[in-house]
């Protein structure tokens, strides 16, 4: 009997060995670039079963490998999948239904996007948001960058200034903002109370910091002040990966700090500004919480001109309940931070070209 | 490959069962209406005498116990949640009542979402404001009252029209157990140290403006504040619809100039706080008024409560807030006095209630004349009003002794704060959105008031 | 020569100029904070004299803040919260960060492009669906559904990635040979060398955990759930004026952020430089 399976093993191999030498010859001689991946594949194939039949294992040494990796990702990924990417399927879909949550769906094609069109508050939030994103991403860049290059050099204490420019950074909203807002109080603040002592600004015109136009700048002043810490220590991690040599040659050659910053450090980093730049971005689009927390007092609300995306998106989806059109917002947000993405992939591919 | 045909089955039906849950919903009320169905047909095969059907429904319930899971806010520091409850256990002992503390913050919001779709298993819900209300309605969230109502003989007038306004086509779905109404408090100190009268219950609003500046003191570190206004829109729009020509659901807002103007005009002069400053602090009108510098704050009755309790557990100091009254709000020129808005706090049964008659039963009584008299004796106002809710609040400890606070609870006609209307959540919205902007003086009085208009009667169309 | 050394001093002390300029406005508001939390409210804005501490220090801010509101259950719930979502971060990603850097298997590419699409994905456009998803699994009002929403993120398995990455091939491959199993090397390889990225990565997760404020407010409902961020801003909505309760208060949610920061950022920058987050 068990002869019998060898021998029946050891023939179906030759028949596979056979097969998987006329289809090698194939490939060599196939031009299509598909049919010849298509072939290529099924090597593999062949391959893969005669293995298994060799060592006599019921599943082969690459599904093996395969499961193997699975199981490590599993426990992630089923956690994501069910998480995150049904989510955002269903996000896709909700966009173009109307639905309250509650009673049936109805499919409502792009009218919650002609609707967008005429939304006086979704236009204002979307101004704010773009204002403030212009505000805060090469505020904070040039913040952070600035300090990485001074506390990357040896300057006694350095250590301590680095965990004091993190503080903000690890600190709650809730707790920071309500100092904030003590601070930049608008008749009982110290900010104001300097600015009428020290510089006479009558008391009528104190800046309003919490209101209006200068809303949006209290936010922008606010998220550099937090975030530039944690773009530092990434701007930190990207300077010390630049080699010091280049800086002795740059020396040797005469060349100014303005210079060395200008031909060496620049360049070096411009992947670490890219990334940056990138994460800044997307961050100031989901700009929620600030927003709320400086201008929006005790209910939460706020006006026109301190409405952003995500504030409008929250409310629409569980204040009004019109899932459906707060979900045409998100993919606004969405198509923004997709396109900014888009170009700065383009912007940083050419350079490296 | 095997997993990630796995992983595409799971996902695939995910989804199926997200699409279905959205299509369950409908399914999931039919139920409900059964039960109407069932309690009507009930009604039209047996019109047994009213005593007979509470026997039975006693003895019934008492059978089995039955628990009745409600939505509530603040229970550490509201009286009545407490009182109500043991109340009605005491008279109902297989009846237990369970109250979930929503917080007051976003209550109807954090309401909605638990009673979206299925999986909610409140019974009764307390509806704390019109929109939120309307935004449950449309959500077929609670179950209309009408038949109940009928079958129980619940005397509709005795809520004085309240109910009228709360109607959604032809159909109740809450009934009120508190009815607040706005007043003017004012702290009588101030007025004997600045040697004016106090306010009275017949001003126009042009008086009581007068009055307001006239015990304004401006002068730096003992600053008086004539008025107080909390950075609700109600606090200055709806002055204007006192004069019950105009209601907040009009679509075009031009009545409310003047009112913003007296407010914002008493801002410019050192009258009353000013928006922005109370928009930063997010400070509560009750640490306004009970600071000790504020004569006149216009709020609900509910405020009256507050005072009683925190002047009696010594959380507010006597010596500044603690010698106050109360007048009826100021009115237009040539309408009677007592004219002021209401706010009505109400209950709901859901529709996912299994026991929506023993949910009824609490509903019915809570709103009642017992409870009523539960909610008086904390010094809160039912929405009943009756000559002895007056005299026991009236009498409480504590309460301004002076005949003008007491005739100041006799209301002459009650408009609320918001009536039902179609897209009343989005109107609500766009209102408060516009008034916080021309209080920060973002917007003058007249593009505010243009925008409203424009917004909400786009609204409407 | 002499020029260029006064050059060079005067350079140093700009420098530190602006250093020490720069470190007063990021720390100003911490210390407003610590002084404010012992003032009555009454001194808190007296501007002249600023005073930083009181004659009579309030201490009882601190004391008090536990009995205003329940703030010790909003304690209980954040460490809960934060300790279960960062361990679960650290263990899933780094486990499936190990595949992707070190093994080959069908499929990988597509995977990890998943992972990589949805962090440029921000979370706010699929809230809602998200929402009516985890409140169809029951898990609406509990505090799974917060664990469920953070603990599974990209970022930590693209982070951890990036670090595997930067460790040599040939060191899994000699483990190999030797006969280890592939969870074998995970585990006494891999896991030992990556210190730095792990501590980033809990840097991260922990204070997103600590400090989120929109998921919480989305999912938890109820009084007892609530996090130490929804707790302080309801305390700030109710108690509006009481600036050394508040202040008290935020000072003792800094607190626990602050001792994990300072226990672990001597790996900081260099789990940032090795795991490619700088770009």
């Amino acid at each position: 009997m068990e002869k019998i399976k060898e021998t029946q093993g050891s023939g179906q191999i030759n028949i596979l060995q056979d097969a998987l030498k006329t289809t090698i010859e194939k490939v060599r001689d196939e031009k299509d670039e598909k049919t010849k991946r298509k072939l290529i594949r099924q090597i593999e194939r062949y391959n893969n079963r005669i293995d298994m039949l060799r060592s006599g294992r019921r599943i082969s040494r690459q599904t093996r490998k395969n499961l193997v990796a699975y199981s490590f990702i599993a426990p992630n990924f089923i956690g994501f999948c069910v998480f995150t990417l049904i989510p955002i399927v269903f996000a896709f879909a909700l966009a173009f239904m109307n639905w309250d949550g509650s009673n049936p769906v109805s499919f409502e094609g792009f009218n919650n996007f002609k609707r967008l069109a005429s939304d006086t508050f979704f236009k204002a939030a979307l101004k704010n948001t773009i204002i403030y994103c212009v505000g805060t991403v090469p505020l904070t860049m040039i913040a952070s960058l600035a300090l990485a290059i001074v506390l990357n050099q040896k300057v006694i204490g350095r250590g301590i200034f680095r965990t004091i420019a993190f503080f903000p950074y690890v600190a709650s909203l809730v707790a920071i903002t309500s100092v904030w807002k003590m601070l930049f109080h608008p008749s009982k603040g110290p900010v104001n109370n300097i600015l009428f002592t020290f510089f006479h600004i009558p008391q009528d015109a104190l800046p309003q910091w919490f209101s209006g136009s200068l809303c949006v700048i209290s936010m922008i002043l606010f998220s550099v002040w937090k975030y530039m810490g944690y773009y530092m220590v990434i701007y930190l991690a990207g300077l010390q990966g630049i080699s010091k040599e280049l800086y002795e040659a740059a020396s040797l050659d005469g060349a100014g700090t303005w210079n060395q910053f200008r031909y060496i450090t620049w360049p070096q980093l411009s992947a670490t500004t890219f990334f940056v730049v990138v994460m800044l971005t997307i961050n100031c689009f989901k700009v929620y919480d600030v927003a709320v927390m400086l201008a929006g007092g005790g209910s939460g609300e706020l006006t026109v001109s301190a409405t952003v995306l995500v504030y409008y998106i929250y409310q629409k989806a569980f204040i009004d309940w019109d899932l459906g059109y707060s979900s045409a917002v998100a993919m606004v947000l969405f198509l923004m931070v997709l396109i900014v993405t888009i170009i700065q992939f383009r912007g940083q591919a050419r350079k490296e070209a | 490959m095997k997993k990630k045909v796995i992983s595409l089955v799971l996902s695939a039906a995910m989804i199926a069962s997200l699409l279905a849950g959205c299509g369950g919903a409908a399914v999931e009320s039919a139920p409900a209406t059964d039960v109407q169905e069932v309690a009507e047909a009930v009604q039209e095969e047996a019109p047994a005498p009213e005593p007979e059907a509470a026997a039975e429904e006693v003895t019934e319930e008492a059978a089995e116990p039955v628990t009745l899971k409600w939505a509530i806010w603040d229970e550490s520091t509201t009286q009545y949640w407490g009182d109500i409850k043991a109340a009605y256990e005491a008279k109902n002992p297989n009846v237990t009542i369970e109250m979930v503390d929503l917080g007051s913050t976003d209550y109807m919001t954090v309401l909605a979402t638990e009673l979206s779709g299925s999986g909610s298993d409140f019974d009764v819900v307390t509806i704390k404001d019109v929109p939120g209300y309307a935004t449950l309605v449309q959500k077929n969230a609670i179950i209309p009252l009408d038949d109940y109502i009928s079958a129980d003989g619940v005397d509709l007038s005795k809520y004085a029209g309240a109910t009228d306004q709360v109607v959604v086509d032809g159909k109740l779905y809450e009934l009120p157990f508190r009815n607040d109404f706005w007043v003017l408090f004012y702290n009588k100190d101030i007025f004997d140290a600045a040697n004016v009268d106090y306010p009275t219950n017949d001003m126009t609003w042009a008086e009581y403006d007068e009055l307001a500046r006239k015990v304004t003191d401006t002068s730096f570190g003992s600053q008086i504040y004539g008025a107080h206004y909390h950075t609700w829109r109600s606090t200055v729009q709806l002055c204007s619809v006192l004069d019950g020509k105009h209601t907040i659901l009009d679509g075009e807002y031009d009545f409310m100039r003047p009112y913003y103007e007296m407010v914002l005009n008493q801002e410019a002069d050192g009258v009353c706080r000013k928006y922005t400053d109370l928009k930063t602090e997010g400070l509560h009108y009750s640490a306004a008024f009970s600071g000790g510098d504020v004569a006149m704050l216009n709020m609900g009755s509910w405020f009256i409560a507050t005072m009683l309790t925190n002047l009696a557990s010594g959380e507010y100091d006597p010596s500044l807030c603690g010698n106050w009254g109360i007048v009826k709000y100021p009115h237009a020129e040539g309408v009677e006095p007592g004219s002021t808005l209401g706010t009505i706090t109400g209950l709901s049964v859901t529709s996912a209630c299994d026991t929506p008659d023993a949910a009824w039963d609490f509903v019915k009584w809570v709103s009642g004349e017992e409870g009523a008299a539960v909610m008086a004796s904390s010094g809160n106002f039912p929405a009943i009003m009756t000559d002895e809710v007056k005299t026991a609040i009236t009498g409480l400890e504590g309460f301004p002794a002076d005949d003008a606070s007491k005739e100041a609870l006799n209301v002459a006609n009650l408009y609320l704060e918001v009536p039902y209307g179609e897209n009343v959540s989005e109107i609500n919205s766009i209102l408060d959105s516009y008034h916080g902007s021309i209080m920060t003086g973002e917007m003058s009085i007249d593009d505010g008031l243009a925008a409203m208009s424009q917004e909400v009667s786009a609204l409407l169309k | 020569m002499r020029s260029a050394h006064r050059k060079e001093i005067i350079g140093k002390i700009v420098v530190y100029a602006v250093l020490i300029i720069i470190a007063l406005a990021m720390i100003t508001p911490f210390l407003w904070m610590f002084s404010a939390a012992i003032k009555s409210d009454r001194e808190v804005f007296k501007m002249n004299p600023f005073v930083f501490i009181p004659k009579v220090p309030k201490w009882s801010n601190y004391v008090d803040i536990w009995t205003k509101i329940p703030f010790l259950k909003f304690v209980e719930n954040t460490v809960f919260l934060t300790i279960v979502v960062t361990i679960l971060q650290l263990l899933t990603s780094s486990f499936a960060a190990y595949a992707f850097a070190k093994l080959k298997f069908r499929y990988k590419n597509g995977l990890f492009l998943a992972y990589i699409a949805t962090i440029a994905m921000p979370w706010q456009v699929y809230m809602v669906p998200q929402f009516i998803l985890m409140r169809k699994m029951g898990l609406n009002d509990k505090l799974l559904a917060i664990i469920c929403l953070q603990a599974f993120s990209a970022f930590g398995v693209f982070l951890m990635k990036q670090f595997y990455e930067s460790v040599p091939d040939d060191l899994c491959e000699a483990a190999r040979i030797d006969g280890m199993s592939e969870y074998k090397i995970y585990m006494k390889i891999m896991l030992p060398l990556s210190k730095p990225a792990l501590a980033t990565l809990i840097i991260f997760t922990f204070v997103n955990t600590w400090n989120d404020y929109l998921g919480p407010l989305i999912y938890l409902k109820t009084q007892e759930k609530k996090t130490i961020q929804l707790g302080l801003k309801m305390f700030i909505s109710q108690y509006s004026s009481d600036y050394g309760l508040i202040m008290a208060g935020s000072m003792l949610s800094l607190i626990p952020v602050l001792i994990v920061f300072l226990c672990l950022q001597k790996y900081f920058v260099e789990g940032i430089a090795n795991t490619g987050l700088k770009g």
